[in-house]
Parts: structure tokens; C-alpha cells; sequence
């Protein structure tokens, strides 16, 4: 096999480097793990989410929220990518869930994410998970610190291997497109079905996380509209209380307003809770796996929802409500003397 | 306060004044709107606020979210007291009641208005509820039919942003524009509605000794569900999500309490108007009452006089007047009547303030032996539709008959059915969830939403000088209501349209309109020497109605009124006949026509 022409090849960040994946079956493999990653990140931002109490702690929550809602576009950009290549986004099975503390998918191992309350730790992980990507780091598949590197590795893996052969052949109707289905997310699914359209689905992905070209801003905005900021920055925004002003920037830091936070107006949720640490037959125990039911139940309808069922992704709309309210209950219920409160364990129920 | 001058003002930042506002300021026209009540719901937080007001108030009736302040005050339910033929008027709170019969609804006067606590039922009128005079001998005729409106009906249903599908209004005799589908699909029925169909849809019921058909049918709502990727030849329709929070209210969550105020701003308000109309460049004036519509020698409107308050229990107010080329009055029936008449404006006809009518709303209960989801999903998603027109309106009232998934909502369950447990029978612990358990989900209940006939009779006047009045010193509209014989006898055909389904249910009848009958059913009334009684639908219609003839209408087609033709006087008032339909999208499709009007007039 030649070398490929990696002169020619840059990733939008300016990279010029040897790709770290030349063949199809690497960037089904890396994609499918971009997969991972995504829902990955949702398990914690959601108990931080439902943790906090309600009416309180206003801005931080529309913060998370907000992220929440665009980690789960990113799902559906990243299947479209795996969709249009012929492959399957697999959703329906045990090791497509982490374990938590969790690192995420083949990364370095550096970042560890944790199901816990609203905290300044859980802001922490945040910011870690969304750190943007250093202009030295290289590309990455395996072993990537910053989620940019994984997706870096990805956008070059995707001229290269579309160079060596015409990869898009998957099925149109396969395709989560239009705004019908998936919305209220900036931006909005993207349809793909060649190289432009994989790489500016995928850029959609890692601007809203990390923003672009090193600016606080995700590049979303319609015009006459204020600038959104990249979810890293939106953290940022409550872990220094303070917003962010538009024409801020990494290295002034917020220099907006007041971001009030209320660390302690939370339910004080023990971290990484499991199903099996809570005593069998009790109602809380009860509470858990009717739970971990539901989130395995919504998986099933995510995989069969981005594997040519699209109506099933309306179908998971409500699974999503149930368990927002299964969330919320558990995090009402004292555990022990020591006042920490169940949570939700999001663990796979097969 | 500043004296103003613009090219539009409009009185009322409610539903047809936000439409109004939206679009004459989108245009380029320089547009105020004057709101006499306050600013709610300017935020995320705003609105917020008042969902913890209503889920802090011991009462839920429709106004109970909202603000209600002296110097703009709102009527409530809740101020409702029976009355006598010969004693004296109802005057709890805002209206002053003459009877014979207690007008039994509301509205509110804030920024949004009534849409703050409407149900969204967004339902067009039948092509005959334009036509009663010439099809069934009663009433009269609109001075347009329903294909002059259907492209405002269109209009209209873009602006709420309308969830229903066209083949179940086809099914019911509804109209539309070739290849036409509604912004989006229809909210999924709830399993009420699915279990009702099952068992009613298709089946017989007699009216007057005649078969007719029963069909359940899925309700237009102007609530966010899913977008139609097919609307506007393709194009597809983006949900308006809650104002100061754009990424919440994209889809109904379900909230059973969204009457009257949706938690998540799902359910369309004027707010999602107002907020566009803002962002086209009108300017919403609030706390700014109109006093009086000032006439020029030569017949038109130059000016409208308003307080300006601030202070809510002890109101002060500045005094100013906003000039404009047109003027619009889109304050709702009561308050578009009340200015007329302050005014001694536009009243030629002697037709302001009359006509008054409502869909006395006819309630029927029964405990069915499964349970029917009660408390899930928005308050009523579907309705018996098949009875609203048919030959039978020659002689009394037809209906629609909404399907209610909260149980006994109405008369108070579910906290009724624990102060009954508690109180009445001595329950608490396990056996008090075993009884609620039980009970709160087996509950049914429909009601029927009945039509009046215009009755001149039936009608606003102002307070005499010297007797009642606001904290602005400004008069109380004293009404004068009653239900006659067209709909009484509609109420008793309509009662056995209910016993026939609850017969084929087999369903334990609870209904009960006579003396033991529920506090909330302040119309009583007989007919045929049975007792009914009924509630206001907060379907206030008539007041300034439309029409052909200058010597018997307030406006003409376009809302434009007879008497000043730089004024027009839009909202359900105009309404000749009330259809058998929630009015709000027909007012609103009115009101999309008269903005049109008035830029075909500036031009």
C-alpha cells in the first residue's frame, strides 16, 4: 500500500500530520467511539441537571440544559456520518454504557467522569470533558486527551479513506434530516452524504463544544442574533459566577455580569451510585431499576431511531420524559443517616 | 405622561393586538400598543413567577396565575354569587351582575391577555356557523363566508403555530386549500381519547328522535408537537419555543395543569407574539389604560386619551393622549365595549355592548370501571366534533363536546376526592391512597360546549355615574345576561347525547344539576321542568358585531367601523354568531385580515 498524500491533507485547525486512520473499519471504529462519547457526557450532565432544586440555581441549569440538548444533535450528527459510510451506530448494547467514574472512550484516561450533584467538582469535570483542543495536540483515535483530537483524527480519516475509495453508500433514508424530528438545538441535523457534508455535520459537533477558531463563540448564531458560546465557556461561565460578554474572549476570562450559583440549593445526590449497592426488594432499590429499565428502553429506541426507524426518535421523546421524573424522584429519597440521596445509576438493563 | 404620535395604535396587547402589532410593524409602520393591565411574562423568570402563583393558589381558576391589579382589573370566577329575579346586582369584584341568569365567565387584562390561560383549542368555524340565518332561519348571517377567511384561517394557524392534521377536520366537514397541512402534527391523542374511540366513535346517538353519527376527533391545538416537514410546500415550520428561553417549550411536555398556564410555554400565548412584534419595532406601552376615543368634527378618531398607572393597591396615575393615522381597539369584547361606550363613539347602530354571547358549557361526569390516565397530557386533546352542525339548529343550540383528561378537574378533583376521603369518610394512610388510586383515575368527564343566539338583550353597559368603579375612578361594566330557550333546549338534547354514551359505556352517571349540584355551576336553569346548569367557556363574543348593514352592525367585514373610518374595533366582539368553535382562532384569522386591510388602506 502507497503512502498516502498526507502532505495535502489538513485538518480545519491547521494540523498536517500522518493520519491516524487510513482504513474504513478504523474510522467506523472511531466514529462509532465519537458515538460513545457523546451520550458518554449526558449521564452527568443530567444528574447535575435534575440535582438541582427546583426554581434555584436558574442560570446554571439553563446552562446544562442547553448542552444537554446539543450532545444529543451531536448523537445524531455523528450516526448520520456512521449512517452515510454504511455503517451502524450501535446504541443497543451493555458496553455502549460506561461504568461510572468513567473515562471516556478511548482517550488517555485522563479525564474521569463522575454521576454527581451539581457541585464545583462536577463543573470541573465539565470543563475537562469540553477543554478545547491545543493547537499542538496531534490527532488522535486512541489515546486522545481533548475530544478535538478524537475528531481531528476523524475529519483526516475521512479525506483519506474517501481518497482511496468512494465511501458514502449508505441508505438516504437512513438519514436524520430536516427539522421535524430532531430540533430545538442550535443549528439542527445536517444531511450527509459525502465528504463536505460529513466534515461540516462533524464541525457542527466540535464548534458548539469548544468553540471556533479559539473564540468563546460556537459559530451558530443566525444573524442579528447574539452569539452563542461554545459549551466549554458556558461552563466556564459557572464555574467564575460570571458571564461572559460578546466580546470576550479565552484569554480575558468573563467580564459580564454576576452568574449567581447556589452550590448547597441542591439534592445532595451520593456520586456514582449503583443499583446493586441499594438493599434488594427496597422501594429505593425498586425505584432504581424501574429506572435503568426505562434508560435501556430509550437506548433501544435511540438505535432503532438512527438505524432506519426514524419515528422511533419521537417514541424516545417520551422515554426521555420518564426519566427526567424517575430522575427526580430518586433524588428525593434520603439514602442513610449521613443525608445523601439516591440518584439516577443510568446502567444498562438487559 | 409624553403625548405620543405613530402610524397604528392599538389598544389591547392580547392575541388580536399582538397579530395587529406583529404585522403592521414587520410592514415598517410605527406602531403603540397600549396594554392597560402589567408586563408579565417579559422574561423566563417573569413568567415563571406566576406559574409559582398558581401552584401556591389554594383556588385554580383561570385567572389565578395572573395579575389582577385595581387600576386594570380583571373579572374572576371566582367573584360569581347567585342571584335573584328581584334582588339586588351581583358586584363582587370586577362586573357588576344584573342577571337574570350570572354571566360566568372571564378574561385578563395583562400583557397576552386571555391567551395567558386559554385551553388552545385553535378550531375553525364550520361553513355553516357563517351562515345561521339563511341555513336554520335563526341568528343572522356573517357578512363573509367561510372561504373569505379560509387564507386568515391559514395565517392565523402559522402565527399560534398549530398542531392538528387535515384529514380528521375533513372528516367533520372542514375545508382547506389544496395540499394544505398544519404547521404541525396533531398532539398524540391521549389514551382518554384512544379508549373513548374505541368504545364511541361510530356508534348512534339520537337527537330528537333522529340517528346521528358520535365521532371522537382529535382537537387542533396551538401547542408545540413536531414540526410538519410538509408545511409551506416543503419548507416546514419552526416552533416558537419560550419567550426569553427559546430552547424550552419546543414540545408539549404534558402537563396537565398547561390550563391555564403551561409550565414550559409549549402552549402558545400572545407573549410569543408580543415578543416578535417587539423585535419588528412596536412599541408595547403597558400599565396604560385608554379613558376615551377623542372624534374630530368630521367623524374620525384623532386621538386616544389613557392613564398611565403605577402602584398596585393604591394606584397613581398620569394622563396623556397617543395620536395616530388608524386606531384599533383590540381590548376583548367586555373592554372594546366599555371604551366604546366611555367614548360615545361608533355607536350609531345602538349595537355596542349587545349581542353578548358565550358557550355555556354544559358538564356530564360519570365513573367508568378501568382507569383513563387522568392528569396526563394538556387538560383536553380531542372532542366529540360530528354534533356541531345539523338540522337540529333550527331548533336549538348544537355543540362540540371537549373530552377532558383531568377527571373531575373541573369541580375540583383531584383535591375534592381527598376532602371527601378525609373529611367525609374518616380514610387516611394506605387506605386514603387506595381510595384516590382507585377513584381519581376512573373519573370521565365531557362537556358541552352549548351556542347562544345573538340577543340584543344580552349585553354591557357602563356603571351609572357615581355607583362602581376601578381604582381609576373609570366605570364597571354592568351585564346584563340571561340563556334562552334556544339553548336550554340545546342543554337538554345535549344532557341526552350524554346519557346514550354513558349508557353504552356502562358508566356510573355522577351529573347532578339540581340542588346538591357542584358550587362552580353558577347558571341554573330549567327546561321542560328539569333543572340544568352550566359555566361560562371564557368565550366572550358579539359585542361590536360585523355585518352589512351600518344601521345593525358596529364594524363591517374588515373590523372598520361604520361610524369613524380610521377606527377599528377587532376581537371576538365582532362575531355576529358565535360558531360552534373556541373563537380565538377566528378572531385571530380576523385579526390577520384587518391587518391587511390597514396596510392596503396606508399604502
Amino acid at each position: 500500500m502507497t503512502e498516502p498524500a498526507t502532505t495535502a491533507l489538513r485538518t480545519r485547525r491547521g494540523h498536517r500530520r500522518v493520519p491516524p486512520i487510513t482504513d474504513l473499519e478504523a474510522l467506523r471504529g472511531a466514529l462509532q467511539t465519537a458515538l460513545q462519547l457523546e451520550h458518554a457526557t449526558i449521564p452527568p450532565y443530567l444528574c447535575a441537571l435534575y440535582s438541582i432544586r427546583p426554581g434555584r440555581n436558574v442560570e446554571a441549569a439553563a446552562v446544562i440544559e442547553s448542552v444537554v440538548m446539543e450532545e444529543m444533535l451531536h448523537m445524531v450528527l455523528v450516526a448520520n456520518v456512521l449512517n452515510a459510510i454504511g455503517a451502524e451506530p450501535a446504541i443497543d448494547r451493555p458496553d455502549f454504557v460506561p461504568r461510572y467514574p468513567a473515562t471516556l472512550p478511548h482517550s488517555d484516561g485522563r479525564v474521569i467522569v463522575r454521576l454527581q450533584r451539581f457541585s464545583p467538582a462536577a463543573v470541573d469535570c465539565f470543563l475537562r470533558i469540553e477543554r478545547p483542543e491545543p493547537v499542538t495536540a496531534p490527532p488522535r483515535a486512541e489515546g486522545y486527551h481533548t475530544i478535538g483530537q478524537l475528531y481531528a483524527a476523524i475529519e483526516l480519516g475521512l479525506q483519506v479513506v474517501s481518497a482511496q475509495r468512494q465511501i458514502f453508500t449508505g441508505d438516504r433514508e437512513r438519514q436524520i434530516a430536516g427539522n421535524d424530528r430532531v430540533y430545538g438545538m442550535a443549528g439542527g441535523p445536517v444531511l450527509v452524504d459525502d465528504l463536505a457534508s460529513a466534515l461540516h455535520a462533524l464541525s457542527i459537533v466540535v464548534d458548539q463544544g469548544e468553540g471556533i477558531d479559539h473564540t468563546i463563540h460556537d459559530g451558530d448564531a443566525p444573524l442579528g442574533e447574539p452569539p452563542m458560546l461554545a459549551h466549554y465557556y458556558r461552563f466556564d461561565e459557572i464555574a467564575r459566577e460570571r458571564h461572559y460578554r460578546p466580546s470576550d474572549t479565552p484569554r480575558t476570562g468573563p467580564t459580564g455580569p454576576p452568574l449567581p450559583v447556589e452550590y448547597d440549593s441542591v439534592w445532595p445526590m451520593r456520586t456514582d451510585p449503583r443499583a446493586s449497592e441499594l438493599p434488594p426488594g427496597s422501594d429505593v432499590r425498586g425505584m432504581t431499576d424501574s429506572f435503568n429499565a426505562v434508560y435501556t428502553e430509550l437506548l433501544r429506541q435511540l438505535h432503532r431511531g438512527l438505524n432506519g426507524e426514524p419515528d422511533q426518535l419521537g417514541t424516545a421523546v417520551g422515554s426521555m420524559w420518564a426519566l427526567r421524573w424517575q430522575a427526580e424522584a430518586l433524588l428525593r429519597v434520603p439514602l442513610d443517616s449521613t443525608g445523601d440521596t439516591a440518584g439516577p445509576t443510568f446502567e444498562w438493563a438487559g | 405622561m409624553a403625548d405620543l404620535s405613530c402610524d397604528v395604535a392599538i389598544v389591547g396587547a392580547g392575541i388580536s393586538g399582538a397579530i395587529l402589532a406583529r404585522r403592521l410593524a414587520a410592514a415598517g409602520l410605527d406602531v403603540v400598543v397600549l396594554e392597560a393591565g402589567e408586563a408579565t411574562g417579559l422574561t423566563w423568570e417573569g413568567y415563571q413567577a406566576n406559574i409559582r402563583k398558581f401552584l401556591a393558589a389554594p383556588a385554580k381558576v383561570p385567572n389565578s396565575a395572573w395579575p389582577n391589579s385595581p387600576a386594570a382589573p380583571s373579572p374572576n370566577v371566582l367573584d360569581i354569587v347567585a342571584l335573584t329575579p328581584e334582588g339586588p346586582p351581583g358586584t363582587n369584584g370586577y362586573f357588576v351582575q344584573t342577571g337574570p341568569i350570572p354571566f360566568g365567565s372571564d378574561y385578563q387584562r395583562s400583557r397576552g391577555g386571555t391567551t395567558l390561560h386559554w385551553y388552545g383549542h385553535s378550531i375553525r368555524m364550520l361553513p355553516a356557523d357563517f351562515e345561521m340565518h339563511t341555513r336554520y332561519g335563526v341568528g343572522v348571517d356573517w357578512p363573509i363566508g367561510y372561504d373569505d377567511l379560509l387564507p386568515w384561517y391559514e395565517a392565523a394557524e402559522w402565527e399560534i403555530g398549530v398542531a392538528a392534521d387535515v384529514a380528521d377536520q375533513e372528516r367533520i366537514g372542514v375545508r382547506f386549500s389544496p395540499g394544505y397541512v398544519y404547521p404541525m402534527h396533531r398532539v398524540p391523542p391521549s389514551f382518554l381519547d384512544r379508549w373513548l374511540g374505541a368504545r364511541l366513535d361510530g356508534q348512534p346517538v339520537t337527537i330528537g328522535g333522529t340517528d346521528y353519527t358520535t365521532g371522537v376527533v382529535p382537537v387542533p391545538g396551538g401547542r408545540n408537537s413536531m414540526p410538519n416537514a410538509a408545511y409551506d410546500g416543503g419548507r416546514g415550520y419552526v416552533p416558537v419555543g419560550a419567550v426569553g428561553r427559546p430552547e424550552t417549550g419546543l414540545r408539549c411536555e404534558g402537563n396537565a395543569s398547561c390550563i391555564p398556564a403551561c409550565p414550559a410555554q409549549a402552549k402558545y400565548s400572545a407573549l410569543k407574539t408580543l415578543d416578535a412584534a417587539t423585535r419588528a419595532g412596536a412599541r408595547i406601552l403597558h400599565q396604560t389604560v385608554a379613558t376615551k376615543v377623542g372624534l374630530a368634527a368630521d367623524g374620525t378618531v384623532n386621538g386616544i386619551d389613557v392613564l398611565q398607572w403605577t402602584g398596585n393597591t393604591f394606584p397613581s396615575a398620569v394622563a396623556g393622549t397617543i395620536r395616530a393615522e388608524r386606531y384599533v381597539l383590540a381590548a376583548h369584547s367586555v373592554e372594546n365595549a366599555k371604551l366604546l361606550l366611555m367614548s360615545g363613539a361608533a355607536n350609531s347602530s345602538d349595537q355596542v355592548g349587545r349581542n353578548l354571547m358565550d358557550h355555556p358549557f354544559l358538564l356530564n361526569w360519570a365513573l367508568v370501571d378501568e382507569p383513563l390516565g387522568t392528569f396526563r397530557g394538556p387538560g383536553s386533546t380531542s372532542g366529540i366534533e360530528t354534533l356541531r352542525d345539523g338540522p337540529y339548529r333550527a331548533e336549538h343550540s348544537s355543540f362540540r363536546v371537549d373530552i377532558d383528561n383531568w377527571g373531575f378537574g373541573i369541580l375540583g378533583s383531584p383535591i375534592t376526592d381527598v376532602s371527601d376521603a378525609v373529611f367525609g369518610d374518616g380514610l387516611h394512610g394506605r387506605a386514603l391512597r387506595d381510595r384516590l388510586t382507585d377513584v381519581v383515575p376512573r373519573q370521565l368527564m365531557i362537556g358541552f360546549l352549548l351556542e347562544q343566539l345573538p340577543d340584543p338583550e344580552n349585553r354591557v353597559t357602563l356603571s351609572p355615574p357615581g355607583t362602581w368603579t376601578d381604582a381609576l375612578g373609570l366605570p364597571r361594566p354592568v351585564i346584563r345576561y340571561d340563556i334562552a330557550a334556544y339553548t336550554r333546549a340545546g342543554a337538554a338534547a345535549a344532557r341526552a347525547c350524554a346519557e346514550q354514551w354513558f349508557d353504552v359505556l356502562g358508566a356510573e352517571d355522577l351529573t347532578e344539576y339540581g340542588s346538591g349540584r357542584s358550587p362552580v355551576m353558577h347558571q341554573a336553569f330549567e327546561w321542560n321542568g328539569r333543572p340544568y346548569a352550566t359555566l361560562g367557556a371564557g368565550h366572550l363574543c358579539g359585542t361590536h358585531r360585523m355585518g352589512r348593514d351600518p344601521s345593525t352592525s358596529v364594524v363591517d367585514s374588515e373590523q372598520r367601523s361604520w361610524d369613524h373610518r380610521n377606527l377599528f374595533v377587532t376581537g371576538a366582539g365582532s362575531m355576529p354568531t358565535i360558531g360552534t368553535s373556541n373563537p380565538t382562532l377566528t378572531l385571530a384569522a380576523l385579526s390577520c385580515r384587518t391587518a391587511a386591510a390597514i396596510l392596503e388602506d396606508l399604502a
